[in-house]
């Protein structure tokens, strides 16, 4: 009876040790993919029929997934790493993990949406913008993301919690153009005014103005339009801050790729980046998220306002790695919720 | 003699080497830290420490206060009482430990949004004016885990008033105690240790949640220890403030020991069980509307959550036969890992139950402490030393597998040491006097004992693994997604349709080993 157990549980544990092989499949390229599934896997599926190459997405968190990079080293499985946020993506490149790609490759990408070494390429961008509900006037005075700390907006503001990577993103680019005093005053006004409130998701915020609860709130500007492709009739616009003379412009943030230093497979990755960086990928990347394609010349989503039509802050996307413990480091004294 | 000295060392030997293991993330945790500087521990200490050691202290004292009074009242009622629907009560006390603490964060987020059904509810009764009440503080967090956690201590508070003596009871009754009296001075006594153990495994829960308090953005030293590594990637703060997590940890359970240590009961062998009286009607409205409310807030209302939007996502036909391949890794993983763990648990206590000495106890307390450390520094700690070790494993589903033993093997231990302590040393010595040998004594006399212990450690276990995600998610094969990892993938996406039929697989998933702790306890 006893010997039974024990002789199951040692082909159980062979079992395991087997079927622990049979996932790490040889041929596939490995994705360490900091973004959700659903936005990866159509391209990835476009370019393994073009191409063949079996692709294996390994998803998490980004933050997590350039630690795990970090730790493992040379003995990674991972060939690419793609990340939602430019910050992550340039820590990796500081810290030496990601191979220079060929500047060929990613010519067609505008240099400050890459990294200055080619370590990594944006692949789309977001913008951070404003969302209002079009029935009240209450906000009408709002220009400037600084106009958030009013507290003619106290109890009707939506935010996210501070430890949301755009937020941290974009909290970065307005320190770096206004400065930090002008930003701790501005955090501390819009945590008056969230009354302690905030949210865990951009979309619950869309969805909060839409329905009233809120007036304005700050998010990602894709998730005004997800929204509104669901209900057509939502009382919601999009309202895009900063502009005009004198204005820092919106704050973009992009996602991205780059290829791991200790891949044994880097000329099948550099195809993979290729692809993502054509036409073609670009457009299958940022249409099935709403965001900006990087690549100059391709269309963005009919619905979202023209990259042409308003003024971005210039900030290059490296910075956003450099000034992040900064960032954080003012969001903790102010006690951002 | 020297028979038996030789048994012990051997049995020594074994502990140690599990222990060893067993220890390594803690020791990954002690060695990161002391790259921490006198100044840089003065900075953590002086900047974080007070309100992280406030923010967890009052956690820990909320829940185990929510804990004490849902599972014990309801142990209680159920063990006592004859009433009809007595056995689905009992199922239901339990169910709520399939699932996890963040879909329960999750799950109340949502229903308290404005319009969500509690939302709506609370606007109903109390109008626009009254804001409604959201989660995000102390009180809110500890309703969540208390609710995720009560079961702990109702499942060892109703086996211990199962099996609780009789006489003392009725004695006390003779002598003219009220029930009242009988229960405060007699039947809570008695329960001591039961309730303390259940405590223990709960507060140990909410020391290293994760879930919850990251969904909920409650700062506890988890969830301050994980922004630190990934937000920051500040190893050292993070093991520095998992170093102090570990003493804390090592306070409360030298506590707890100390004071279940003055409280041994050995019961007789011929105990009677305590037949449940047949509650009257009154009673039985009350102990349905109590019983019933805990019951709908800690399963009915997140099961009804997760089957209104399964349905939402079957409609939309976004079940794909890929959730069956999350169900069977999830499996897969838990029953190997739950495996494993019982009996990696066993020399250890048993050793402890054996010998006391101070290196028995160090050996149970070192593979205690390690329950606190968070998941993604126990992950972090094991893929140092796999990557350096044992890289032939690394990357493979025996990394995963060992990591959660380790990860879960206090709670093994814990749970089979109160089986253990039932072996009073009379019972291994009578069979060794009728001539069975030290083998024959472990596989008739001991095992058979302590089987109930192994069957429940294991089935705590596994549910355990089922729910973990951090260390799954950070170690796991590459492409191998558990229910878990999707729910978490899925929810970060605000794909509630597609986490949502991941929940209700894990709940599925996990009542096999729901059924096989309940199947003795059919309420008679």
């Amino acid at each position: 009876m006893k010997s039974r157990l024990i002789n199951g549980l040692l082909a159980l544990l062979m079992f395991a040790v087997a079927s622990g092989v049979s996932v790490a499949d040889d041929g596939a390229l490995v994705i360490y993919s900091g973004r959700s599934d659903k936005f990866v896997k159509p391209v990835v599926e476009a370019f393994t029929r073009e191409t063949g190459i079996q692709v294996v997405l390994h998803s998490a968190k980004s933050t997590a997934l350039l630690n795990k990079l970090r730790v493992e080293g040379a003995r990674t499985q991972a060939d690419l790493y793609i990340s939602n946020d430019a910050g992550n993506l340039q820590l990796g490149s500081d810290l030496g993990l990601f191979e220079p790609l060929d500047g060929k490759l990613v010519e067609d990408i505008p240099a400050n949406l890459r990294a200055p070494d080619n370590t990594w390429v944006g692949l789309s961008a977001r913008a951070r913008v404003l969302v209002v509900n079009t029935r009240q006037s209450r906000t009408a005075f709002v220009k400037s993301v600084f106009d958030l700390a009013d507290p003619r907006l106290k109890g009707r503001l939506g935010i996210t919690n501070s430890s949301n990577e755009s937020f941290i993103a974009g909290t970065t680019v307005y320190m770096l153009k206004a400065g930090k005093e002008a930003t701790r005053q501005w955090l501390q006004g819009m945590k008056d005014n969230a009354e302690g409130q905030v949210f865990n998701k951009h979309s619950k915020i869309v969805a909060a103005v839409a329905e009233g609860r809120k007036d304005i709130g700050l998010v990602n500007h894709y998730y005004i339009y997800r929204h509104l492709a669901k209900h057509p009739e939502a009382p919601v616009k999009i309202l895009l801050p900063d502009q005009g003379d004198g204005g820092m412009g919106v704050a973009w943030n992009v996602a991205g790729v780059a290829v791991s230093k200790f891949s044994h497979r880097k000329e099948q990755a550099g195809r993979l980046v290729r692809f993502l960086v054509s036409r073609e990928g670009q457009e299958i990347f940022a249409r099935v998220n709403r965001e900006y394609p990087t690549r100059g010349g391709v269309a963005a989503d009919p619905a979202i306002p023209p990259v042409s039509s308003y003024k971005v802050a210039d900030v290059p996307m490296a910075e956003l790695a450099r000034q992040r413990n900064a960032t954080i480091d003012l969001l903790e004294e102010v006690g951002m919720p | 003699m020297a028979v038996l000295l030789h048994k012990d060392r051997l049995l020594s030997l074994a502990t140690g080497g599990i222990v060893t293991l067993a220890a390594i993330p803690l020791l990954f945790v002690a060695y990161t830290s002391l790259q921490l500087n006198a100044s840089e521990w003065a900075g953590l200490w002086s900047s974080r420490m007070p309100g992280l050691l406030w923010n967890t202290f009052l956690l820990v004292i909320l829940v185990a206060a929510g804990c004490l009074v849902l599972g014990v009242s309801a142990a209680w009622l159920i063990a006592r009482r004859q009433f009809p629907g007595r056995t689905a009560a009992l199922w239901l006390m339990v169910l709520p430990l399939t699932i996890p603490t963040y879909v329960f964060a999750y799950v109340y987020t949502s229903l308290l949004e404005s319009h969500g059904w509690l939302g709506r509810l609370w606007v109903g009764l109390f109008g626009e004016g009254v804001p409604v009440p959201d989660l995000y503080n102390a009180v809110g967090v500890a309703l969540i885990l208390s609710l995720s956690g009560f079961s702990y201590v109702f499942l060892m508070s109703y086996a211990a008033l199962r099996r609780s003596n009789p006489h003392l009871e009725e004695a006390a009754r003779i002598q003219g105690a009220t029930s009242r009296e009988v229960f405060w001075h007699i039947t809570l006594p008695l329960l001591r240790p039961a309730i303390a153990a259940g405590l223990a495994v709960v507060t140990l829960h909410v020391l290293s949640d994760f879930g919850a308090v990251s969904m909920l953005r409650y700062q506890t030293f988890t969830l301050s220890i994980y922004l630190q590594m990934t937000g920051r990637f500040d190893y050292e703060a993070a093991a520095g403030l998992s170093l102090v997590l570990v003493m804390l940890a090592l306070t409360f359970l030298v506590f707890e020991r100390f004071f279940r240590s003055r409280q041994r009961f050995y019961f007789g062998s011929r105990v009677k069980r305590v037949t449940p009286r047949r509650a009257s009607r009154g009673e039985l409205i009350l102990i349905w509307s109590w019983l019933g409310l805990i019951a709908l807030l800690a399963f009915v209302l997140p099961l009804l959550w997760m089957l209104s939007w399964s349905w939402t996502a079957w409609t939309q036909k976004a079940i794909g036969v890929e959730f069956w391949g999350y169900l069977g890794n999830s499996l897969l993983v838990a029953f190997a890992a739950a495996t494993i763990a019982v009996f990696a648990a066993l020399p250890i206590g048993y050793y402890y139950n054996r010998v006391r000495s101070w290196l028995s106890a160090l050996y149970l307390h070192l593979s205690s402490i390690g329950f606190v450390l968070p998941g993604p520094v126990v992950a972090l700690g094991a893929l140092t030393f796999i990557l350096t070790a044992l890289p032939a494993l690394y990357g493979g589903l025996l990394a995963l597998v060992l990591v959660l033993v380790v990860r879960f093997l206090p709670l093994a231990v814990q749970s089979q040491e109160s089986a253990l302590q039932q072996l009073t040393p009379s019972i291994e010595q009578a069979g060794r006097i009728l001539g069975a040998g030290p083998v024959e004594n472990l596989r008739r006399v001991v095992l058979p004992m302590i089987r109930g212990g192994m069957i429940s450690a294991w089935v705590l276990v596994f549910i355990d693994v089922m729910k973990e995600l951090p260390a799954t998610l950070i170690l796991r094969p590459i492409g191998f997604d558990t229910l878990p990892v999707r729910i978490w993938i899925e929810a970060s996406e605000e794909m509630l349709e597609l986490a949502a039929p991941a929940a209700l697989l894990l709940l599925v998933g996990s009542l096999p080993a729901m059924w096989i702790v309940m199947r003795g306890e059919k309420a008679r």
